[in-house]
């Protein structure tokens, strides 16, 4: 699988993305640069958790004015901008469903194919509607964050780490186990 | 919290989404904007009288002598500048999907004339050869078009192929942008009379296209000029080609799992059947009758009663004759003195162990005994008993017997089919490995290879596999010309020699130039129709952080691609 994210960051990333920061700490228009970088972004990862696109450019925005509203609270912690982000995007996503009283699961039938090749399974139309079905229904929530971020948004283990705040080793891990798990009920 | 499931809801293209951006918006909706407007704060009512002071000298400094402001000068260059900028990032992303960057260099179509009722078969330069059906060729109502059609065709093969071309190597694949690692690329046109014509219905053109990439990782992809970004349509087939071995080709590989053979599934379905005809056959086995049960001796000094019992409702029992039921030890209240008794009713009813004890109910008015039995025969009754059981015993054991050998035989030929057929996939694996082994060993060893396709429509095509920037150095990089002035460009491409692909950046600076130092870079970008250039060993000075580079005016007019790739030695 290719590594996808634009999210992964290197020191050099990271010491010009904080001078974009502290450049908007001081004035709010220079708030910009990083809502262009982060804007498509923030935005798939929230229209993939909710049920309607004009739901997602409004929650997209409403990320974009509380970073801009606290930013003078933000302090680098050698993690990219992205992860505060996404925490501000995380919590506006979990308004939506206490709005609405409902969780929403966009599920891609690749990523679901994707996640029968892991299993090592060959009944690939089979099993594809029982996962489905289980993904829709009984999975707990912690675990279909890691299903979601890892088979529906293509994310790199050490990504998931970072939006999960767990070890790159410990997103692996917990994604096998779910997957073994998933594997015993569907056969 | 309830869930509602979505699968497959549409992609939204990046397009779509950037058309949403709002950072005005966001500026005003924020807290920020929100706050007691600066005119009504204490530091802007203190201040504004020595503001306007300073305003009215300004503007009788400005008067007198604008020259000498230089402050405000500069500061209305810049907007104008940046304004122009915008305008000028405006204009060329609204350019259309294929733009050529340098006006009058491009690769140029061969065009071949073909008889539509006819078809035909084309050699390109290149080696590569088109089949066209006959009567491919529908007018734009459909109508199937005869005469003469003039079919255009030509190939991209590498970085300057591609720039020139004015083709995207860029592909978005649900909002992920990758950059193209192209095995080759064709347009491929046709018209009649000037108009342009379509493929037939059901009708295919078809491509041997020579390359110089071999491998199977490549897809085949349709250009959609309208979205602006690639259509995967499959995978192409390929095959090695050289002068030498072009007409003894070996076969063609196909990229599929052998598991999806249909030979390979042919032998699952097997293994399925088999499974149900040992089923079949098991149930097929004559049963065998119920084990009779070995009649248990009467033990002395027990307490017996003699009860009929109905046949029908218990069997087992009057399968001997003189059957007994012996009181059991547990039962803790009985006494002798209940055989004095001419009980109303006794019934008997199966006990907590099937087949071994049963519950014998007495009852004498409003007096109810429970006594748990067991079923005995005494003296000759037991002699008798047990011979009769030996006799249904063998009987029954001799069935049995012949039944376990029957099923051993029908688990053996299940077991044995079941491993002829995983020979026989193991076979195939093998085969099919070997196969491949020989077919990449051949191909990394041939100088060309043969990309095999077909196509249903015109436009541009391309083999490709999505790749990513080379890694190494990452830099934001200013591009400036050799006067030292700011480029005003918009794509900027990086040539890697060790990728045949274009890796496209846009706008100055480049915020995120990545490029691997370890290979032959460079880096052109077009100023006005003119083409500058950031050579190879100018990419050893940069190493990381912000950087300014001074890209070269190429000054040679190129009347052909072939000059530009000798100017840049390709």
């Amino acid at each position: 699988m290719i590594e996808t994210s634009k999210y992964h960051a290197t020191q050099n990333d990271l010491v010009a993305e904080q001078a974009m920061v502290e450049a908007s700490q001081k004035e709010p228009s220079k708030f910009a640069g990083l809502y262009d970088a982060y804007y498509e972004q923030i935005f798939r990862y929230i229209y993939q958790r909710v049920d309607d696109k004009e739901q997602a450019f409004d929650a997209t925005q409403q990320v974009f004015i509380k970073a801009l509203e606290s930013i003078h609270k933000y302090e680098f912690r050698g993690v990219p901008f992205a992860s505060w982000l996404y925490r501000i995007a995380s919590s506006e996503v979990n308004n939506v469903y206490r709005a609405q009283k409902q969780r929403t699961v966009n599920i891609d039938s690749l990523g679901v194919y994707g996640m029968i090749e892991e299993m090592e399974e060959t009944k690939i139309d089979h099993y594809h509607d029982k996962i489905v079905d289980i993904i829709g229904n009984e999975l707990p929530e912690d675990e279909l964050k890691l299903i979601e971020m890892r088979f529906f948004e293509k994310r790199s283990f050490k990504e998931i780490g970072l939006l999960l705040e767990i070890t790159e080793n410990n997103a692996k891990v917990k994604t096998y186990r779910i997957l073994e798990k998933l594997k015993k009920i569907i056969k | 919290m309830n869930r509602k499931v979505n699968l497959n809801r549409p992609k939204i293209s990046s397009e779509e989404i950037l058309k949403r951006k709002n950072f005005d918006s966001v500026l005003k909706q924020s807290v920020l904007s929100g706050a007691k407007p600066f005119f009504k704060k204490p530091w802007f009512l203190s201040g504004v009288v020595a503001l306007t002071v300073a305003l009215v000298g300004t503007v009788l400094l400005t008067t007198k002598n604008t020259k000498s402001d230089q402050p405000l000068v500069n500061s209305s260059a810049q907007v104008a500048d940046s304004v122009a900028l915008q305008a000028f990032y405006k204009s060329e992303e609204a350019k259309p999907c294929i733009s050529p960057p340098i006006e009058g260099l491009n690769v140029r179509y061969t065009t071949y004339k073909v008889i539509a009722e006819k078809g035909a078969t084309l050699n390109y330069k290149t080696g590569s050869v088109i089949t066209i059906p006959k009567n491919a060729f529908v007018d734009e109502k459909g109508k199937a078009l005869n005469g003469e059609v003039e079919f255009l065709y030509r190939e991209f093969h590498d970085a300057a192929d591609f720039f020139v071309s004015g083709i995207p190597m860029t592909y978005d694949s649900a909002g992920i942008k990758y950059q193209f690692e192209s095995a080759g690329m064709i347009e491929v046109l046709a018209y009649q009379n000037g108009k342009q014509v379509n493929i037939a219905p059901k009708k295919e053109i078809s491509f041997e296209m020579v390359s110089d990439q071999n491998g199977a990782q490549y897809n085949f992809y349709k250009l959609d000029t309208l979205k602006n970004n690639w259509t995967c349509l499959g995978k192409d087939k390929v095959k090695p080609s050289s002068v030498a071995t072009k007409n003894k080709l070996s076969e063609t590989i196909e990229i599929t799992k052998l598991e999806e053979t249909p030979e390979y599934i042919n032998l699952e379905v097997k293994k399925v059947e088999a499974k149900k005809e040992k089923e079949a056959d098991l149930v097929s086995l004559p049963q065998p009758a119920k084990e009779p049960l070995k009649p248990a001796p009467y033990k002395k000094g027990k307490y017996t009663f003699n009860i009929e019992v109905d046949a029908n409702e218990f069997p087992e029992l009057t399968v001997y004759k003189g059957l007994l039921f012996e009181v059991g030890d547990e039962n803790k209240n009985f006494n002798k003195s209940m055989y004095d008794i001419i009980w109303d009713e006794a019934t008997i009813k199966e006990g907590a162990i099937a087949g071994l004890n049963y519950n014998l109910t007495l009852l004498k008015g409003l007096k109810k005994y429970d006594l748990v039995v067991y079923p005995v025969f005494e003296g000759k009754n037991y002699e008798k008993a047990m011979l009769s059981y030996q006799e249904k015993f063998n009987k029954y054991k001799s069935t049995l017997d012949k039944r376990i050998v029957e099923e051993k035989r029908i688990e053996e030929v299940y077991q044995a089919k079941i491993v002829a057929f995983k020979a026989k996939q193991e076979a195939l694996l093998k085969a099919n490995r070997e196969r491949m082994d020989k077919l990449y060993k051949e191909m990394e060893t041939a100088e060309k290879v043969i990309r095999m396709f077909s196509v249903s429509s015109f436009g541009v095509f391309n083999c490709d596999h999505p790749s990513v920037y080379p890694t190494g150095v990452v830099c934001s990089a200013s591009l400036k010309n050799d006067l030292n002035k700011k480029l005003m460009c918009y794509d900027v491409y990086l040539v890697d020699k060790e990728k045949n692909g274009l890796f496209t950046f846009t706008k100055n600076p480049v915020t995120r130039l990545s490029f691997n130092p370890k290979s032959k870079n460079m880096l052109w970008t077009v100023e006005s129709g003119v083409l500058y250039w950031l050579k190879p060993e100018q990419f050893s000075s940069i190493t990381g952080a912000a950087k300014e580079l001074v890209l070269n005016k190429v000054n040679q007019k190129f009347e052909t691609v072939e000059e530009m790739k000798a100017y840049f030695n390709f």
